[in-house]
């Protein structure tokens, strides 16, 4: 899923991480997609401004009645992509560690998360653990989906870490610092120019999928969107406005990323 | 020279290390003694780097033992954090850190690992940047800055530590032509202070210069030993003649 390409110039490796679970990141040298993303972006805001205004009945309704879910919605994600980090960065480092148990134990837990869908994972945790105990709903969403997007997390931390030329540690370790101060203080400072913008296109791949916890008792985007819709059976239009939303806010982010990227790469 | 009134800095005694069959260093064994610089030499592939990065175990040997500064540096009990606080190391590749200024690649282990205050590390810093001749660069970021002038911060680097020994890895193989002099007097100087350094490099006029003793190496063994007159006048060994032939 990560797949890493490597440029060697000379003695700087320059390695960029491309995961395809995000969205497809307009960059200017990509005319078509740059394009695109402005046609669809506009487009979708535009549509959504000619709905609310124009088609009042039964748009406005409905745009008054989903934003509590948008609100979840990015609580959902923020929290679980916050818990994804610490889970990736240990389950990184434990993928690098010479330790075989610690590395092994994190291979393991990469294995097995990357191998099993997501919405198995939720329903797993949800219903198959209320068995042994009850996590509320919010927390099932949230734990299921910080675990499984800790196991991809530390993939990226992994070849952001590896990115770092060995001699970095070497300089650092000979200077007489730990293990542990040398990573702090040389090589992740160094390895987040390369983590950060996967790590967007995961917050982005996140918030979408963050819609299968509608499936728990959970009132985002998405599950509000389903209640409005039983109750007025207005299918077409209540969905109309939730692809729209999420639409809007992803295309959003996936620019907010391409400049980051460009910021990062102009920098040093 | 009277040897057992000197205290020697490192011990090595019968190291030996293989890369897969390769034998990198056999039975190695070279007393250091305070203040004393030696300069290794010997083709590529002869064990020399290999030798001075097991001295502050950046390599793992398989057999032998290495003592540093009283510490067995493979010893279960010694920490090796310790020992490297007074074992300076300069690379080929300068490895300065390419996030911070010059400045705070100096300052950086002074703090985390010396504990000194942010006042105290910058002052030692700033002296140090005088010393190596590039004070007008303390707030620049190391890409802004030639190789030469990289492996002056590098060196600066290793020296605000402080140690009580310096270890050199051909620290002017990486630079263009004009800028080894530059490397070149920097070591010169910190060696008439009285600095311990053991230094790995194929400038033959340095060694002739400073050391007090040349070392060759080929094929993982030392093979001949003396100084700088005895070495480059009439050395005994004949790999060490031809490799002298090749070079000079």
């Amino acid at each position: 899923m990560a797949q890493i390409k490597k440029k060697s110039a000379n003695t700087h490796q320059k390695v960029t991480i491309d995961i395809g679970d995000g969205v497809a990141i307009p960059t200017k040298s990509d005319v078509g997609l740059f394009t695109a993303w402005r046609i669809a972006f506009f487009g979708a805001i535009a549509m959504f401004v000619y709905l609310a205004v124009f088609k009042t009945d039964p748009y406005w309704e409905i745009i008054k009645f989903v934003p509590d879910g948008i609100l979840v919605t990015f609580e959902v994600t923020v929290a679980s992509i916050l818990c994804a980090l610490v889970i990736g960065l240990f389950t990184g480092l434990g993928r690098l560690s010479s330790n075989k148990l610690v590395n092994g134990i994190a291979s393991l837990y990469v294995e097995v998360i990357r191998g099993i869908p997501l919405l198995v994972q939720l329903f797993y945790i949800y219903y198959a653990l209320a068995k042994f105990v009850h996590v509320p709903d919010i927390w099932s969403a949230v734990i299921a989906m910080a675990v499984c997007y800790g196991a991809y997390m530390g993939e990226v931390f992994r070849a952001g870490i590896q990115s770092i030329p060995k001699g970095q540690m070497e300089a650092a370790r000979s200077l007489g610092m730990s293990s542990g101060q040398a990573m702090f203080h040389v090589i992740l400072p160094q390895a987040v120019k390369t983590i950060l913008p996967p790590v967007g296109n995961e917050f982005v791949a996140l918030l979408k999928d963050s819609s299968l916890v509608s499936i728990l008792a959970v009132a985002d985007l998405l599950r509000r969107g389903r209640e409005f819709a039983s109750e007025t059976f207005t299918y077409f239009e209540t969905y109309t406005v939730i692809a729209l939303v999420y639409l809007m806010i992803t295309l959003f982010f996936s620019k907010l990323i391409s400049l980051m990227e460009e910021r990062i790469n102009a920098g040093r | 020279m009277p040897e057992d009134n000197r205290r020697a800095m490192v011990q090595i005694k019968e190291v030996s290390k293989f890369f897969g069959t390769l034998r990198a260093l056999d039975k190695v064994s070279l007393d250091v003694y305070d203040g004393e610089k030696v300069v290794i030499i010997g083709p590529s592939g002869s064990g020399k780097s290999t030798l001075l990065r097991s001295i502050n175990r950046l390599e793992t040997v398989e057999a032998g033992s290495i003592v540093v500064d009283g510490y067995d540096i493979y010893a279960k009990d010694t920490n090796i954090n310790k020992v490297r606080e007074e074992v300076g190391m300069v690379f080929q590749s300068f490895n300065v850190f390419p996030h911070k200024t010059v400045l705070e690649n100096i300052t950086l282990a002074q703090q985390v690992v010396r504990r000194r205050g942010k006042e105290e590390a910058r002052t030692i810093a700033i002296e140090l940047l005088k010393k190596v001749g590039i004070l007008e660069k303390a707030d620049v970021y190391p890409s802004k800055l030639s190789g030469g002038q990289q492996q002056r911060v590098a060196i600066a680097r290793a020296l605000a530590m402080q140690p009580k020994l310096m270890l050199f890895d051909e620290p002017t193989s990486a630079l263009d032509p004009e800028m080894i002099g530059e490397v070149l007097d920097v070591m010169v100087k910190l060696a008439r202070e009285g600095m311990t350094m053991i230094v790995v490099t194929h400038e033959m006029g340095f060694a002739r210069e400073v050391a007090d003793r040349v070392i060759f190496m080929d094929e993982g063994r030392i093979i001949e030993e003396g100084t700088p007159e005895h070495f480059f006048k009439n050395p005994t060994h004949e790999r060490a003649k031809q490799f002298l032939s090749q070079i000079l």
